[in-house]
């Protein structure tokens, strides 16, 4: 188990170094920073002493060799635009992240976990239609176009929540909502069919034999082991989630990463957009690695040896 | 120029400087003490309080608010003295400022020479890798006269200096607190002369400004002004319409009709001072023909373009100088919409079937170019002129241009931010950065606009540089599209022409 873990963690590092080559040379491809960095009436000639002060003018290999020295001691430069370290500078978004991930996921559990249950067990009547309709409409609908809507009729028209930003427990209401509709349905689909399979399983068929109520079969047998799936989705779902997080929180204008990162890219704030690749890419190996290890301890099955 | 508009500028120029000096020296009657909280909604916030290391317009409209430059603008966008009380030019390279007394930073220390001196030191120290060094570029050095009188020596003659040491580039700072407070410090925790102080600041969340109760121009009416950036329009609309924010800006051309019928709100809005147009690559055949280049202006319907892509919001330009430029002229009329005349030109020309050229866009910058890039290569496609075309990323186009590589045609947009055409045209005619257009002319003519010292004298002189480069036509000429604002019935706020988000004077009303 222990080499288990160590292999894993290896591969992880390796994944995060890939993944921060691969934006680093993304981002610079697309341009560098000098234009949007100065006033519009630079002449070429300004642009130039900018680039080659910054050292915008070295080979790329340069660069990112100078970029990798400094990161490996946690340093990964002062933000061009913020003229502030840009790990903390991220680090600070990432509890703000995290509470509308966290709660777009469990509300996307909460959801989707009884209407898959309820789906599976009234299969092919009303109910499950019912579930497997708004699954579908959960899964095709685009989230910015939720999001301003919900914005429209729960802020503008009904004046029942805040129409952006950060604060109460309001405020997360909307943009938590508005990330958790595709994983509410994606989830509502995969406890649905794993539902159908458990409940055909020869234990569920025991159970039922031993004369126990059908509440007791679906809830105390079949629905544990139909959630063992859904640790794994959920977890890979996590990668997805920031990646919708970046669209939802510039919507609202919700403090996070997603959005600072995204800030970032526009103004090709290369420190802050390698810390932030650095932290997300972290984060999601994280959490996939958590999962994998649940996944190992919750299944005996497929447990290595 | 049309006198009639001469009038109309010098009156307001007049009556600018009245109003200017009636505050300044009547010795402010006695206003009340500032009240109140007005909350903002901003399509972005600064990047930092460092007025040296700002980036982009946004920023440079809003930290105004709680420094002073040696100049200001008045609302119609007239020069008037701030932090400096007067200046003159003792020499063709000699700039002296007369400084206000008693002015104090908002931590006590006082305004004087040195703090002058020190600025200006710091923004032109290559260490301070200012990214405004740029505009600077022209400052030599600054020799303390006395305590409150400063000499800026130039390395060349520069008569925009009083206007880049306004708001623009001329942010004064405290010596002390700065050195002790140090770099990363500044940029979040300013310490200006202004009228606002910044109270707190969670950056993508809020801002807090409190009154400067003892500010040199009179306190300001609105104790607090909270301020939270609302990045998508149609959030920061819904904000307004909410009732949650109580001014925004800006807004979308397409809702303004919508919000204007709303009768809880007031909609304001100005031409903001960015020139929109397409640069010609002269120096290629077929544009080298000055017959080719008008038939391109005339081949564009660019009030139509206003109409539909801009709802109406926007004025026409009949060159690169905008309506709130000193010396726009009016007389000098657009080229009309007309497709024949482009064809009959074409074929005088030489090209009486057209021909196929390139034409560059960019997405991604701080406005919508690509819409309209797209709706000019349509018009010309009319005449005959088959515009292949090539959409950046803005930041993947700025090195393109850069390294001369823009195609011939390329759509561009400049803000005026000096409100003086000759800083507009000598950029565009800089012979790099895609933009090849040289004429000894005009060279010759903005030579003697730029030792002209006393605006009202300089202004009647951009009449023949409108008629020499609309008859050359070295750029089709577009249009400048209106800043809107949107209010609440209880705000009290005129938009600047100059962009600036001048929140001194906004009031709340009951």
């Amino acid at each position: 188990m222990r080499a288990y873990i160590a292999g894993r963690l290896a591969t992880a590092v390796l994944v995060i170094l890939g993944v921060s080559v691969v934006s680093f040379f993304l981002t610079f491809l697309t341009g560098d920073p000098a234009e949007i960095m100065l006033p519009p009436g630079a002449t070429a000639a300004q642009i130039e002493k900018f680039r080659a002060e910054w050292g915008f003018d070295d080979p790329l290999f340069v660069q990112y060799w100078r970029f990798l020295k400094r990161a490996v001691h946690g340093d990964f430069g002062i933000s061009l635009r913020h003229g502030q370290q840009s790990l903390p500078l991220i680090a600070a978004r990432l509890p703000a992240t995290l509470q509308l991930t966290v709660t777009a996921m469990l509300l996307a559990i909460a959801l989707a976990v009884p209407l898959g249950v309820l789906a599976a067990t009234h299969r092919g009547g009303p109910i499950d239609l019912l579930a497997m309709g708004v699954a579908l409409v959960g899964q095709s609908v685009p989230n910015f176009w939720l999001a301003i809507m919900m914005i429209l009729l729960f802020a503008v028209s009904w004046g029942l929540l805040p129409t952006s930003g950060r604060g109460g427990f309001a405020h997360v209401v909307m943009p938590a909502a508005a990330i958790a509709i595709n994983l509410m349905a994606l989830l509502t689909r995969l406890v649905r069919s794993t539902m159908i399979e458990m409940l055909s399983e020869d234990y569920v068929r025991t159970a039922r034999a031993k004369g126990l109520r059908e509440l007791f079969v679906t809830s105390r047998h079949a629905l544990p082991n139909a959630l063992i799936p859904l640790v794994t989705v959920v977890g890979l779902q996590f990668g997805y989630i920031l990646g919708g997080a970046v669209v939802i929180e510039t919507i609202f204008t919700w403090p996070g990463v997603g959005l600072f990162t995204i800030q970032a890219i526009l103004n090709r704030d290369y420190p802050v957009v390698q810390a932030s690749v650095f932290i997300l890419a972290t984060a999601v190996v994280l959490i996939n690695l958590t999962v994998d290890l649940l996944y190992v301890w919750l299944d005996p099955r497929i447990r290595v040896t | 120029m049309n006198p009639r508009t001469l009038t109309r500028r010098d009156a307001l120029r007049v009556l600018g400087l009245t109003a200017a000096a009636a505050g300044l020296h009547g010795g402010a009657p006695a206003v009340a003490a500032p009240s109140g909280e007005a909350k903002i909604g901003l399509a972005a916030e600064p990047n930092t309080f460092d007025p040296h290391l700002t980036v982009g317009r946004n920023t440079q409209i809003f930290i105004a608010n709680v420094y002073d430059g040696l100049t200001a603008r008045d609302v119609q966008g007239n020069l008037v003295p701030a932090l400096a009380e007067s200046w003159k030019r003792l020499n063709a390279n000699i700039w002296q400022f007369a400084l206000r007394k008693g002015v104090k930073f908002h931590n006590g220390d006082d305004f004087n020479a040195d703090s002058v001196k020190f600025t200006l030191d710091r923004a032109t120290n290559p260490e301070t890798k200012a990214t405004i060094s740029s505009e600077l570029s022209t400052i030599a050095g600054t020799e303390i006269g006395d305590p409150y009188t400063v000499n800026v020596v130039t390395k060349t003659p520069d008569f925009l200096l009083p206007v880049r040491l306004g708001e623009l580039f001329g942010l004064m700072l405290s010596p002390k607190h700065t050195n002790a407070a140090g770099k990363e410090a500044i940029a979040i925790k300013p310490n200006g002369t202004g009228p606002f102080k910044l109270a707190t600041w969670a950056k993508n969340e809020r801002l807090v400004l409190e009154a400067n109760e003892s500010y040199w121009r009179g306190a300001p009416k609105v104790k607090t002004i909270v301020v939270r950036p609302i990045l998508e329009d149609a959030a920061r609309v819904a904000a307004l319409q909410a009732g949650e924010v109580d001014l925004i800006a800006p807004i979308p051309h397409v809702r303004i009709a919508e919000l204007q019928r709303n009768d809880k709100l007031v909609i304001k809005t100005i031409a903001a001072p960015r020139i929109f147009h397409v640069t010609i690559d002269v120096r290629k055949p077929p544009f080298d023909n000055v017959k080719v280049r008008q038939a391109l202006n005339y081949a564009v319907d660019v009030n139509t373009i206003l109409k539909t892509l801009y709802f109406g919001h926007g004025t026409r330009l009949a060159t690169v100088v905008d309506k709130g430029a000193l010396g726009y002229d009016p007389s000098v009329q657009p080229y009309p919409y007309d497709p024949s005349k482009a064809k009959a030109l074409l074929a005088e020309a030489g090209y009486p079937n057209g021909f196929e050229v390139e034409f560059d866009s960019f997405t991604g910058s701080i406005a919508d170019h690509s819409k309209p890039a797209e709706a000019i290569m349509g018009y010309l496609q009319k005449v005959g002129i088959r515009a292949k075309a090539n959409v950046f990323e803005f930041s993947s186009f700025g090195p393109r241009r850069v390294q001369n590589r823009t195609a011939p045609l390329f759509i561009y947009s400049i803000g005026n931010a000096y409100l003086e055409p000759s800083w507009v045209i000598r950029w565009m005619t800089q012979g790099g950065l895609g933009m090849h257009y040289k004429n000894a002319k005009l060279d010759e003519l903005l030579t003697r606009i730029e030792a002209t010292d006393d605006p009202r004298k300089r202004a009647p002189q951009y009449t023949e540089v409108q008629k020499l480069i609309k008859d050359e036509a070295p750029f089709i000429f577009l249009y400048q599209a209106d800043a809107a604002f949107g209010m609440s019935a209880r705000v009290d706020y005129t938009p600047r022409p100059d962009e600036t988000q001048w929140l001194y004077p906004l009031g709340l009303k009951g």
